[in-house]
């Protein structure tokens, strides 16, 4: 198994005649088998970024590398849901699985495409057209986890499913991805679909970079800190502060001790990501290479 | 265990062993109802065809005997009328098939996948765009041409056979002449690829069904006019005494009037005055045709210039779309 599932740099995508950039000089690196979620405002370039390392764009600028090779050299191995969820709406459910096996011959696994279809109750000879969009999405997982992808990307998969389908089709999807160790990248603007889910972060703002690495470490790189309104926050890099009458609330990055006066605590993923999201002149923090840097 | 192991494996082994697989089965299934209805088109034109050949032909000659044969002139009925209609809509619907056929393709074929995003889904199935395109080409290609051709084959038997001297049956007459040689088979393959760069070019299916129309018919015509000057005209001339000596069942060219040095110049329109034609220094008229006998040089330049078309248009369109994805 490789041991880098993407690797970007310098990447960039500009589209139209004024290069208009979706995504400007990105780079990160998310090792196999981690399970990433690429979070950001809507237009940060979360689906420019899928559609790059799906090998469905080319970069305007920079370099993406998918399973140790370029994007479209790898295409068999990898898996893409895009967002609109695209299938041939004549087909029947049965026949998409089969436009499945047909287009990824050697690879693809009718047992686990069927038991995701059948998870759903859909009927094998419903058309695609007579479908809700939640039961779309399940198909359109089921043809993407049915070729065995090593590499799995998501543009916002859940966005059409009620709670309940919601839960239990993340539970499968984990579960396959645990068994087959297989590196999924889903972006999201609800960050609470992603919770407990998620190793990895990657989070963008306007076609760049805003956070990217373990989430672990990201969360442990910043702390919630409460105190007294005139208190210093320095030196640490503060990412958003609030002060609400006497009492300060700040996300900040400890660039040395924290004061004993402070309370700290760690922040959850959504305080993290809203804070960040709030506050967009925050320097970008990448801690993807560290563990490279260590072996 | 067993079982389990057994059923684990059976899909590998199993499969169905038969029929089309990969990327052709995946676009005659996507495509399946427009392939009934070109089986239907196909078919219901050779029994058209094939009725004209022989009960239609019968009757027809029947009738001519019956009211025609040996007279100045007749008043036909029934069975020559339906002879007629019958083989001119089959002489006008393979004239016309391009055109739909590049409707089809501009639309269905390309533009629509890439409207709707399902390109995408089969360009993230290890397939690659090319691969996907080709494919797009190919099936459709070959099941045009094996159509066309028994359609072609069989409107020329029956445009050989057919013994009634008619003039609008001739060798010469637009649909006739267009539908009983090569150029009915390769024009639908013109129309083909334009609709697929079309498809590309706009990336929705109804423009791009709406451009392949015009186009098509466009450049069709434009091989048709360019084919009839590539072939070199036989030339009639006739002196002022016998005026233009056309020749019967010929496609014209240009005509017009020849002076003492040979120039070509406009027929002036003296007739007969004689005081006109010496102001003019007519001696004689000229008319550029082409015999039945350029019945196959004409087919033939034109299936090049429309092959040479499609190849062009196939070409850009693989083109196009290698620089549009990576």
């Amino acid at each position: 198994m490789t041991e880098t599932a993407i690797e970007a740099a310098a990447l960039g995508k500009g589209f139209g005649r004024r290069r208009k950039q979706a995504l400007d000089g990105c780079s990160f690196r998310l090792p196999a088998g981690s399970v990433c979620a690429v979070v950001g405002p809507n237009g940060a370039g979360k689906s420019t970024l899928l559609s790059l390392a799906a090998g469905l764009l080319r970069p305007t600028d920079g370099t993406i590398t998918v399973l140790g090779a370029a994007p479209a050299a790898v295409r068999e191995r990898l898996a893409y849901v895009a967002q609109d969820k695209p299938l041939h709406p004549q087909l029947t459910v049965a026949d998409t699985l089969r436009y499945g096996r047909e287009l990824n011959p050697g690879r693809w696994d009718d047992r686990t495409a069927e038991r995701i279809v059948a998870e759903g109750d859909l009927e094998p000879d419903a058309r695609i057209r007579s479908l809700s969009g939640g039961q779309r999405t399940r198909v359109a997982l089921a043809l993407a986890l049915g070729k065995r992808p090593e590499l799995l990307l998501l543009d916002e998969p859940m966005a059409d499913l009620d709670p309940l389908a919601r839960h239990q089709l993340m539970a499968t999807l984990m579960a396959d991805a645990a068994e087959h160790g297989t590196t999924v990248v889903m972006s999201s603007h609800v960050v609470a679909e992603l919770d407990g889910a998620c190793d990895h972060l990657l989070l963008l703002g306007a076609g760049r970079v805003r956070l990217a690495g373990p989430l672990d470490d990201l969360l442990a790189a910043h702390r919630l800190l409460t105190g007294r309104a005139d208190a210093s926050l320095d030196p640490h890099t503060v990412v958003e502060s609030r002060t609400t009458g006497r009492q300060v609330t700040a996300l900040v990055r400890p660039e040395g001790p924290l004061d004993e006066s402070w309370q700290a605590t760690a922040p959850t993923l959504e305080e993290l990501v809203l804070a960040h999201l709030r506050a967009p002149e925050t320097p970008a923090l990448r801690l993807d290479e560290m563990r490279e840097a260590a072996v | 265990m067993t079982t389990a192991l057994s059923a684990a494996t059976a899909p590998a082994t199993g499969r169905p062993p038969r029929g089309p697989r990969g990327l052709t089965w995946t676009v005659l299934r996507l495509h399946r109802s427009t392939l009934i209805v070109w089986a239907v088109v196909v078919l219901s034109g050779a029994a058209v065809l094939l009725w004209a050949y022989g009960p239609g032909a019968h009757a027809a000659q029947a009738e001519w005997d019956r009211v025609c044969a040996g007279r100045e002139a007749c008043v036909w009925g029934d069975p020559i009328y339906d002879f007629d209609r019958v083989f001119r809509a089959a002489g006008s619907g393979l004239t016309w098939l391009p055109a739909l056929v590049a409707a089809w393709a501009g639309g269905a074929l390309v533009g629509r996948e890439l409207e709707n995003g399902t390109a995408r889904l089969a360009w993230t199935q290890g397939v690659t765009p090319t691969r996907w395109l080709a494919a797009k080409l190919t099936v459709p290609a070959v099941l045009l041409t094996a159509g066309t051709t028994v359609l072609v084959l069989l409107h020329h038997l029956v445009s050989d056979a057919h013994p009634l001297p008619l003039g609008r049956w001739s060798w010469y007459t637009e649909d006739n002449f267009q539908a009983n040689g090569t150029a009915a088979i390769a024009a639908p393959l013109l129309g083909l690829a334009l609709g697929a760069l079309a498809g590309l070019l706009l990336r929705r299916a109804l423009p791009a069904l709406a451009v392949a129309l015009v186009a098509t018919e466009a450049l069709g015509a434009f091989a048709t006019a360019a084919s009839r000057d590539l072939v070199p005209w036989e030339t009639a001339v006739g002196t002022l005494k016998t005026g233009y000596r056309t020749p019967a069942h010929v496609i014209t060219g240009d005509q017009g009037a020849l002076t003492a040095t040979g120039a070509r110049v406009p027929d002036p329109l003296c007739v007969d005055d004689t005081q006109c034609l010496a102001a003019h220094k007519i001696v004689g008229y000229y008319t550029d045709y082409h015999p039945a006998a350029h019945f196959w040089p004409l087919h033939l330049v034109e299936t090049g210039l429309l092959l040479g078309a499609a190849a062009l248009a196939t070409a850009t369109a693989f083109w196009l779309l290698r620089r549009r994805t990576p």
